[in-house]
């Protein structure tokens, strides 16, 4: 501890230098918690695990296909199951056709849907009015954040593959850790006359009493439907999830790959400027050894150059990222085609913490190799360099 | 008068490791880079090669995908009759009503994903010349035969030629691969469109595909389509059709330009630093340059262009490395999911002339910020100083 002051002062030796190294880290820190954030809003369970014990049934040829409503029933009756809704997907266009005002756009049973989807929390007031109005919608609230939606306004939905236009009231938000989609009731889109009205659904989204039941349900689900003219897929909101992920195909190994390859390099950049420092003080060095440092000494010395460098580098990209990049890239995103994957991006501590031990590992990785060449330095050799 | 570059790449050469380890970066960097731009590069051009001005699809008003549409018999056989429509040499109209169905199959890779099934008629062949079987034959109507893509075997299970592809109701045997020259075509099965009717159970079409003698005739064939009020249906070229879907590709445009941005930033302060060291270094040379008659300028020029040579250096080595690597390590197909088909398209990394010329401005680019600062505090110093200089 008594030589943290030596150390401190050899970081700080040459300002710019240090300013730049510790720029660099900054920079590739605050990348790296934008990409992997992003990953996260890609692939993980939204709902936190509190979604595990609810399944999501669909037509076994995809998504694509509808189910008849006749299944509704049936799948009500099965021991364990709490509550079923049928869900309809209707993928209209809100404004116009731009990505960034695309979201996910359902419709639910009123009656049942927060007995399901039951990590939301939702004003009653709120739930009481979306069940009594058949044009009302609640949304998630992030999105009425993203398109300044106020209780009353009015939406219209323009009909892509269901082809009737939708005009819907908002009637509130409601929190959850999915909060990139709107409801409003199948009944509204029956009275529209779509061509599958009071007949036909997306999706089945159910409840079931405990995690012991969900293998049993799922089973007794697709075998009553096996031989049907209806055959369906049963699986777990979690693996409903990951199944749109896995269409985004290798885009997400992509993404690691690059993250790696950047980390490497940094870390070639410290490396390169402790390697640097340590050759300018090669005299230096040698007189601090023939006053009695040791060998270990000097290693320690650099190694924890290296380290304090990248820790004020990981400390700072940590504030910057948190308190003004993050924040400037989600609002610049909002306006492009990310925005789809914004709407659920959240830099957890988890990620912060993940940054800040990165910082030490390039700090270790890159002081390695020049710490150790500067202990072996011998004092003649050293006394004898002119730089 | 200009210090010779010979004195710039001595002293690189010089310093072995340091500028080892920046040209490396720099490399890198612009691996990356590249890496993601030809991502970009690749879903643009799959969805823009062979896209023609002669061919529209006729889809119901306000959709953006065939899948989404719906085209009654009825409609179809009147479209047959309208202007603009190029005839076979056997004289029948070229038009082909299409169903396409989305079906949900296993990868190779264990995951499954959506892929597009489009029934054609027999003569939705023709209209396509970029489309041509390479290995078996042509499927037959009535027999639930459907050909693939070349590329999707490299992806999808049980999609080989001889296969049986099942899934749910739908059942297929595989007996020809088609080649469709990179277009997004090379994600897709086809099959006959009556077979796909009947499996389906579906009486309707999702679009119907005409083929015009020019992009005049097309022209004339969409305000056709437009003027007709039975139909309730547009037309597009495919060309339109197909630049729609560029949004799937937008995703990857916007995380290059950031990862482009943060690390060309953070490798310039790399190339920064060794400039910085170069430069006080050499405090003693400068003096000399100075003295023996070199002006400011000169000096600043010179630093300038080492630092440019430094990172043209790695900017070409990273280029090199993508090339390498596009070209001689991933080569099979990669697939993300086209947002509007809500299916997997297949695309291959393109590494295009002005991407590579991209990659080496971005490496120029990162050494003129990275080595102007330097250069600038060279040029400043003293002679008295710089000479007395240890």
């Amino acid at each position: 501890m008594k030589y943290l002051r030596l150390i401190w002062k050899n970081v700080f030796r040459k300002k710019i230098r240090m300013f730049l190294t510790t720029g660099s880290i900054v920079l590739v820190l605050v990348l790296i918690v934008v990409l992997v954030s992003l990953l996260n809003a890609m692939e993980a369970d939204p709902s936190g695990g509190r979604g595990a014990n609810r399944l999501v049934v669909q037509h076994a040829t995809g998504l694509a296909t509808f189910l008849p409503l006749s299944q509704r029933q049936r799948i009500a009756q099965i021991p364990g199951v709490v509550a079923v809704t049928p869900e309809i997907w209707f993928g209209g266009v809100y404004k116009d056709e731009k990505p960034e005002n695309w979201f996910g756009q359902l419709s639910a049973d009123p009656e049942i849907f927060f007995k399901v989807f039951d990590d939301a929390t939702v004003d009653p007031a709120v739930e009481a009015t979306w069940r009594a109005e058949r044009n009302s919608f609640v949304a998630g609230k992030s999105l009425e954040e993203k398109f300044g939606w106020k209780p009353g306004d009015h939406i219209i939905l323009k009909g892509t593959y269901i082809p009737v236009n939708l005009d819907l009231v908002y009637r509130g938000s409601y929190h959850a850790g999915d909060e990139s989609n709107i409801f409003f009731h199948n009944e509204y889109l029956n009275q529209a006359q779509w061509f599958g009205a009071n007949r036909m659904t997306g999706i089945y989204y159910l409840k079931v009493a405990s995690g012991e039941d969900l293998p049993r349900v799922t089973a007794a689900i697709d075998r009553m439907f096996e031989n049907s003219d209806a055959p369906t897929k049963t699986m777990t909101e979690k693996q409903f999830q990951q199944s749109f992920m896995e269409m985004m195909g290798n885009v997400k190994g992509l993404i690691r790959w690059i993250s790696l390859i950047i980390l490497f390099a940094v870390t070639l950049i410290v490396a390169n400027t402790v390697a640097m420092s340590a050759r300018e003080r090669v005299t230096e060095i040698a007189v601090m050894r023939t006053l009695g440092f040791r060998r270990t000494h000097i290693l320690s010395f650099i190694l924890s150059e290296s380290v304090l460098m990248s820790l004020l580098g990981g400390i700072f990209g940590i504030l910057l990222a948190k308190f003004l990049l993050i924040p400037l890239i989600v609002a610049g995103g909002a306006k492009t085609a990310l925005s789809v994957f914004l709407i659920n991006f959240k830099v957890t501590p988890e990620i912060f913490l993940g940054a800040f031990l990165i910082s030490v590992g390039i700090g270790v990785l890159a002081g390695f190799v020049p710490a150790i060449r500067s202990s072996q330095i011998r004092i003649v050799d050293g006394l004898r360099q002119v730089v | 008068m200009a210090i010779p570059l010979k004195y710039n790449l001595r002293n690189l050469l010089v310093r072995k490791v340091s500028t080892g380890m920046t040209v490396f970066v720099i490399c890198l960097v612009v691996t990356v880079f590249l890496f993601v731009l030809s991502l970009w590069q690749g879903v643009t051009r799959t969805l823009t090669v062979n896209a023609s001005e002669r061919n529209v699809l006729t889809m119901r008003v306000g959709s953006q995908a065939e899948m989404q549409s719906v085209v009654t018999r009825d409609s179809a056989d009147l479209i047959r009759a309208l202007p603009g429509i190029e005839r076979s040499a056997a004289g029948q109209p070229l038009v082909s009503p299409e169903l396409l169905i989305l079906i949900n199959i296993p990868r190779l890779d264990g995951k499954s994903t959506n892929v597009q099934v489009r029934g054609i008629a027999p003569i939705g062949m023709e209209m396509r010349p970029g489309v041509t079987i390479v290995e078996g034959r042509m499927f037959r109507p009535g027999t639930n035969d459907a050909i693939v893509s070349k590329v999707l075997p490299s992806r999808f299970a049980n999609v080989r030629l001889g296969d049986t592809l099942k899934m749910g109701s739908y059942r297929w045997t595989i007996v020809g691969l088609f080649d469709a020259s990179g277009s997004a075509y090379e994600s897709e099965i086809w099959t006959d469109v009556a077979d796909l009717q009947a499996q389906a159970k579906r009486q309707i079409y999702s679009a119907v595909f005409v083929r015009a003698a020019d992009p005049d005739s097309a022209r004339r064939y969409i305000e056709a389509v437009k003027g007709d009020q039975r139909l309730k249906l547009e037309g597009k070229t495919e060309k339109t059709y197909y630049e729609e879907q560029m949004v799937t590709g937008e995703p990857i445009k916007y995380i290059a330009i950031l990862v482009g941005i943060f690390t060309a930033i953070g490798a310039s302060f790399g190339a920064m630093n060794t400039m910085y060291a170069q430069v006080s270094a050499r405090i003693r040379e400068i003096g000399t340059l100075r003295a023996i008659g070199f002006s400011r300028r000169s000096v600043l020029a010179s630093f300038v262009l080492e630092s440019l040579m430094l990172c043209l250096a790695g900017g070409v080595l990273g280029t090199a490395l993508a090339y390498v690597l596009f070209n001689l390590i991933i080569t099979a197909p990669t697939g993300t999911m086209n947002f509007r088909t809500f299916s997997e398209v297949l695309f291959n990394f393109r590494l295009t002339p002005p991407l590579i010329l991209g990659g080496l401005a971005f490496s120029l680019a990162m050494g003129l910020f990275g080595g102007f600062f330097p250069a600038a505090r060279a040029a400043r110093l003293k002679i008295t100083t710089a000479l007395r200089e240890v």
